[in-house]
């Protein structure tokens, strides 16, 4: 079986995401992170038995705690050189973790908007390829470059295995690498508060070998115009004023892209799995599970047409 | 692999609607199927549709609400409600219920077979 | 010995004075400073009574968020759960966060300066009672109203730093955002009246003898509170201004598609924001050393070296604030000084740490309640200090930020540094004010379940966050690891309400208020001046002050100070009077008159109420006779301050005499307008910081300004009314009439060149909702203009006081400041006119 299901499969539980890395931009992350808490843990343990002496120590030992002198040691000097040593770390990662330019990373652009994202895959001179949404698909052991941009509000960009979080503002371009060792899915969802349905707003990265990526990449086209009863009734009852479907009559731009929406892993933005029944569902009532999106519920079709629609958009890859 | 099994399914949908599924033979409707069978219905996402007990979210609204299903007579207002029938129309509900709403989802067999053993264990309190 | 004033301290020999004080006095002092009864407790000034109205209010709002925190809790002790639905939920967290911040923890420490610091410093009142009644008065009214959103579905829902765009009109139509703004408006009113007061109390009404080496920590950490407030609130007043005009004309400043940014909002929100968790710790902190040298029956071990700390710390702290935005996107130079800074600030707070740590070994510590909660704090406190280097560290930040990793910092930040040590301040202070102390037993549980509660809710945060919880989620889905510790949060906030209903309990069994002498008294064996009995006119005799903790070194002190037998052991004038000293040594330099009750403070608060509330609800004739109403109520309640008594030097005790009224730069009035002054200019430079970073980051929408030589005539005019101000001034010798008429042509002149500043621009073709650049123009236009037209009322005032014969001769408080307002108006115009020229020239 494929990884169609493993959104909701993927037990989690220990290591949690951040001290889990799946890439070269998220794993000296996790290292300092693991400096910092063991580091951390350690300067609280000499604090709290600094604090014990003062109140249960011998004479002798509370005699040198008690003076100007351990002022100095303990709340000047021992956080100054510990300090210092953690700020020239963190700074040497920061420009290596930061994009430079002149990589040939692969380009993807994606914009978030409340409360789902836009993916649009550049090719090499910049121009767009491929548009998508809610997903990323990438081939491991090669870097990607983010331009996150923003539609509306603030969203933050963030998939823990992969990377830190970038937010995506409005007027801005802002860039991020990525980068998978292993295939597999990594989950993310949208950092920075952007009102409504916020907590609802996930998004997926799908990571490939390179031969897969390239089989993934060829298998995307455009939809062939045979799309029978679901297209006709896709066109008819106004989806195509806020959808596209390359190679269809439908052209809309307010709402994601459908022209692969068969092949995503989930629905409603990293919320659902993506089979006929949660795509029936999304269509009928969408505010039934994703309060405040902006797609209406759409009440009007039989149980055979809303089964025809169905089928027909789970058919687009 | 799922994508063709998925395709078979939404042209069965479509094509097929009127044949009737094969059959999924009952088995223990044990507190693990029970438990098995909730977990598969949360996964499938059955909830886009179905409000689901001990589940708050999402609360479908597109189908009837699932709490109470064990007390009722009828499938769909149309088939009796039997582990049997159970299964198979929550694998292929159009199969059995032509006009429906309800797609045929891909599944497999035991997880068609724990989420009738787990619908059948809900009761109203 | 040296003296800073002329004043000889050899004349402090003269204390304790020998002969008996007769009981008349102490009866006079008793009538003037009477208790209010019956309506009078609206009208009170006295800081016994605002004080603890303030910190009472404050405590309100604590509880009110803190349930809201506990039904955030709720929320969220499962996947998926339903009871808070997504909308109820945005504004609940919103109002969390909010109300915490703004209306909880900023006013609760400044309470408790009000409350404490004229008893610490020996003074009979703080010097604007007035003032602290209105800023209470509207910081209350406006913030239950504010609060009251939430039970009719209007509370912000923006979250508590409420980011554009999303809190810009497209995004939020609603009146949610404008209630938001409205609340923020009183606590900013409140937050600087409250600075101004504390900045010139503590500098300016000490005891005499009380050098600034000599001040209890307390006081010193107030003053850097306060020095903060004045420096950071301006930003976040701008802020607000500049969203609401956003959202209630359409100016541009944060709309990226009209040449405004989004990231400016997050820049004067930071520059207030990460200073104001400063203004909250370092009072409290203040607190904490005062407690811990009780606790341990020794004196503070590193005085000086705390006093360094606050105020390296208030130094460090304003170039913090991109540490909240390292996710944006800054370049990694920037990053790079905002990490280092962010990581010096520790040292600081690492020094008291171990000073407090010194203290409790040289002394022979108690386990009181006090004392438990000052250990706690300690190590709440250093724990998530310690969070905070993490986060400190860019790339971890990129990981941690908008996480629930930094909802666990900083609660353990907030929790450990301001709330415990204000418990610990409940359990130590409260004797001092009430005629029974809390019971120590149910202290000792109290402790025990806030400490045990907030570490089991909050230590499972950090894990949360790791797990990819972002911060501000409604819910979540199942199988990420995140049911486990959400479940266990949720029961240890119960555990931390549990401990927060215990001491409800001991308040109501044993808190009696008793502001006079009824009060259980010096329990705890401090050495500090609060602790001297007093009544509602504080000590009966101020005394003379030779070290840091005179009780201790001088056993005999309360009981000399209760026989009057130091300075003012009477009323000189027969009013509410306190001693003005000097700001380095505190050598007496006047007699300063307080003004007394008055029903016009807390009408000017309802009628600012009614005027801020009348605009978010677009009622806009029933705001603007509010607004005025406003104006008028502080006016009346002004024109009994400026106020000259017969006797023009009186016997403060010992025979020493003192004016009783002072002009010029030593007078409290000019001190405070000078403050005032700083805070408008701050507020002036975030607006010129505003235009310029649109400038820098805008480049595309910028358009060629008006050019250098059209300024020329503005700036005649500025230089012209900053003339008549000053020369006007000097003319009072004259007579009155004329600085009032140079006022007026001050005046005239400010508006004459605000017309043509304004004049120029518009003929350019600059228009406020065209661009960035035209909204940052003409909102320092604005600002501009409401200092012209507050001058215009200040001269208008001068003009009826003059014409009732109030102006007195030779020199005047009135005039003075009204002089130094509308100078700073002339240099505020003139420097705008030029610098909005020069941006992009």
């Amino acid at each position: 079986m494929s990884n169609r299901f493993l959104l909701a499969s993927t037990s989690a539980g220990w290591p949690p995401p951040v001290l889990d890395p799946g890439g070269p931009y998220a794993e000296p992350v996790t290292l300092l992170a693991w400096a910092l808490l063991i580091g951390g843990a350690v300067v609280l343990a000499i604090v709290v038995a600094a604090l014990g002496t003062a109140l249960f120590g011998s004479k002798r030992l509370k005699a040198k705690l008690g003076g100007e002198r351990a002022i100095w040691l303990g709340g000047f000097l021992f956080p100054a050189v510990v300090l210092t040593g953690l700020l020239i770390w963190g700074l040497s990662l920061t420009s290596s973790l930061s994009p430079q330019p002149g990589t040939d990373a692969m380009r993807v652009r994606i914009i978030g908007e409340m409360w789902w994202w836009r993916v649009h895959y550049l090719d090499a001179r910049g121009q767009e390829a491929l548009r998508d949404a809610n997903e990323l698909h990438i081939p491991v052991g090669r870097p990607v470059l983010l331009e996150l941009e923003s539609a509306d509000v603030i969203h933050s960009f963030w998939i823990p295995r992969l990377a830190g979080k970038m937010d995506m503002i409005p007027g801005r371009t802002n860039k991020l690498l990525i980068e998978a060792d292993r295939p597999g899915v990594y989950k993310g969802q949208c950092a920075e508060y952007c009102g409504g349905p916020h907590a609802l707003m996930g998004f997926v990265v799908v990571a490939h070998s390179a031969k897969d990526f390239e089989r993934w990449r060829a298998a995307r086209r455009p939809a062939d115009g045979g799309g029978g009863p679901g297209l006709d009734l896709f066109l008819a009852s106004g989806c195509a004023a806020c959808h596209t479907i390359r190679g269809t009559a439908a052209n809309g731009l307010a709402g994601p892209d459908l022209t692969h929406v068969g092949s995503r892993q989930t629905l409603g933005a990293g919320i659902l799995p993506n089979n006929p029944g949660t795509m029936a569902g999304w269509i009928a009532d969408s505010q039934a599970i994703k309060p405040g999106n902006r797609m209406p519920a759409y009440h009007q079709f039989s149980g055979r047409e809303l089964r025809a629609l169905a089928a027909y958009l789970r058919g687009l890859e | 692999m799922a994508r063709e099994e998925v395709m078979i399914a939404a042209v069965g949908t479509l094509l097929l609607g009127a044949c009737h599924p094969a059959e999924i033979a009952p088995h223990d409707a044990g507190a693990a199927a029970i438990a098995r069978g909730r977990d598969a219905a949360r996964r499938l996402g059955c909830g886009a549709c179905h409000a689901m007990p001990d589940s708050a979210w999402p609360k479908g609204r597109v189908g009837p609400a699932l709490d109470g299903f064990g007390d009722r007579a009828m499938i769909a207002g149309q088939l009796p409600n039997d582990p049997v029938r159970l299964a198979a129309f929550v694998r292929d509900a159009p199969a059995l219920v032509p006009g429906t709403a309800m797609p045929a989802i891909p599944m497999r067999d035991e997880d068609a077979r724990d989420i009738a053993a787990w619908l059948q264990s809900l009761h109203e309190q | 010995m040296s003296s800073e004033t002329g004043f000889d301290p050899a004349l402090y020999a003269r204390f304790p004075t020998r002969a008996p004080r007769p009981d008349e006095e102490k009866e006079e002092l008793a009538h003037i400073w009477c208790a209010p009864k019956g309506w009078d407790y609206l009208t009170a000034v006295n800081n016994s009574y605002i004080g603890l109205y303030y910190l009472g209010t404050a405590f309100l709002f604590f509880l009110l968020a803190g349930i809201l925190a506990l039904l955030m809790r709720v929320q969220l002790a499962a996947p998926l759960m339903e009871v808070l639905p997504q909308a109820v939920y945005n504004q609940v967290f919103t109002m969390h966060g909010t109300v915490m911040m703004f209306l909880f923890a900023v006013p609760a420490v400044e309470a408790a300066g009000v409350l404490l610091l004229p008893q610490m410093l020996a003074a009979r009142d703080l010097p604007f009672p007035r003032l602290s009644a209105y800023a209470f008065w509207a910081y209350a009214v406006g913030g239950l109203c504010f609060f009251a959103s939430i039970f009719v579905g209007l509370a912000p829902d923006g979250g508590w730093f409420m980011y554009p765009p999303l809190t810009s009109k497209a995004y939020s139509p609603g009146i949610n955002t404008d209630f938001w703004l409205l609340g923020i408006g009183f606590i900013e009113i409140s937050a600087i009246a409250g600075a101004i007061e504390i900045i010139v109390g503590v500098l300016r009404t000490r005891a005499p003898g009380m050098s600034l080496d000599r001040m209890p920590i307390f006081a010193w950490a107030m003053l850097v509170f306060a020095a903060m407030i004045v420096i950071a609130f301006p930003s976040v007043i701008l802020a607000t201004l500049l969203l609401e005009i956003e959202r209630a004309f359409g100016w541009p400043f944060f709309d990226a598609g009209r040449g405004g940014d989004p990231l400016l909002w997050q820049h004067l929100f930071w520059f207030f924001g990460h200073p104001e968790v400063y203004i909250i710790f370092l009072p409290a902190a203040g607190m904490v050393s005062m407690i811990v040298a009780t606790v341990a029956r020794t004196e503070l071990v590193g005085y000086r070296l705390i006093v360094l700390a606050l105020l390296a710390t208030g130094f460090i702290s304003f170039g913090v604030w991109a540490h909240h935005m390292f996710a944006t996107g800054l370049p990694p130079m920037t990053t790079g000084f905002f990490s280092a800074a962010s990581m010096a600030v520790s040292i600081p707070a690492g020094i008291q740490v171990f000073a407090w740590i010194a203290t409790l070994a040289v002394g022979k510590p108690r386990y009181s309640a006090p004392g438990l909660f000052v250990i706690g704090s300690i190590l709440i406190f250093v724990t998530g200090g310690l969070t905070g280097v993490m986060v400190a560290m860019v790339p971890f930040d990129w990981q941690a930020h908008d996480s629930y990793f930094i909802v666990a910092h900083l609660h353990y930040v907030l929790i450990g540094g301001m709330v415990f040590p204000l418990f610990a301040a409940f359990y130590y202070w409260i004797p001092s004010i009430s005629r029974r102390p809390l019971s120590d037993r149910l202290g000792r549980w109290v402790f025990g379940l806030m400490f045990a509660g907030m570490n089991i809710a909050f230590l499972p945060m950090h894990l949360s966050g790791l797990q990819g919880m972002p911060r501000r989620v409604s819910t979540y889905l199942p199988g990420q690891g995140l049911a486990l510790p959400n479940l266990v949060s949720t029961v240890g906030a119960f555990l931390l309400a549990a401990g927060v209903l215990l001491f409800l309990v001991d308040l109501v069994r044993n808190f009696r208020f008793a502001p006079g002498g009824g009060t259980a008294g010096n329990v705890h064996d401090a050495g500090t001046l609060e602790w001297l009995p007093t009544e509602l006119y504080s000590v009966r005799s101020i005394p003379v002050v030779a070290s840091r903790e005179p009780l201790w070194d001088d056993p005999a002190l309360a009981a000399r100070v209760e026989a009057g037998r130091y300075f003012l052991p009477r009323s000189a004038t027969g009013l509410r009077e306190t001693i003005v000293t000097s700001p380095l040594r505190a050598e007496p330099q006047y007699l300063q008159i307080l003004p007394g009750p008055s029903p016009w403070p807390i009408a000017a608060a309802i009628f600012t109420a009614g005027f801020f509330l009348a605009l978010t609800v677009q009622a806009y004739g029933f705001g603007l006779a509010s607004g005025l109403f406003a104006v008028i109520a502080v006016l009346r309640w002004l024109w009994e301050s400026d106020r000259r008594v017969a006797a023009e030097r009186v016997d403060i005790g010992a025979g020493i005499e003192v004016p009783t009224y002072v002009t010029g730069s030593a007078s409290h009035g000019w001190w405070a307008m000078v403050i005032l002054l700083i805070v408008m200019g701050m507020i002036f430079v975030m607006g010129l910081f505003s235009l310029a970073f649109l400038w820098s980051n805008q480049p595309s929408y910028w358009a060629p300004p008006p050019a250098f030589r059209g300024a020329v005539p503005i700036l005649l005019l500025d230089l012209a009314a900053a003339a008549l101000a000053i020369g006007g001034r000097r003319l009072l010798l004259r007579g009155a009439a004329w600085p009032v008429v140079a006022f007026v042509l001050s005046t005239a002149a400010l508006g004459g060149a605000l017309w043509l500043d304004r004049g120029q621009w518009a003929a350019a073709g600059f228009a406020a909702e065209a661009s960035g650049q035209g909204a940052a123009v003409f909102a320092l236009l604005a600002l501009q203009g409401a200092a012209v037209a507050t001058g215009a009322l200040m001269a208008g005032y001068c003009a009826a006081r003059a014409l009732r014969g109030l102006v007195t001769r030779p020199a005047n408080t009135s005039i003075d400041l009204t002089m130094l307002f509308l100078a700073y108006a002339a240099i505020q115009g003139l420097v705008g006119a030029l610098f909005t020229r020069a941006v992009g020239a």
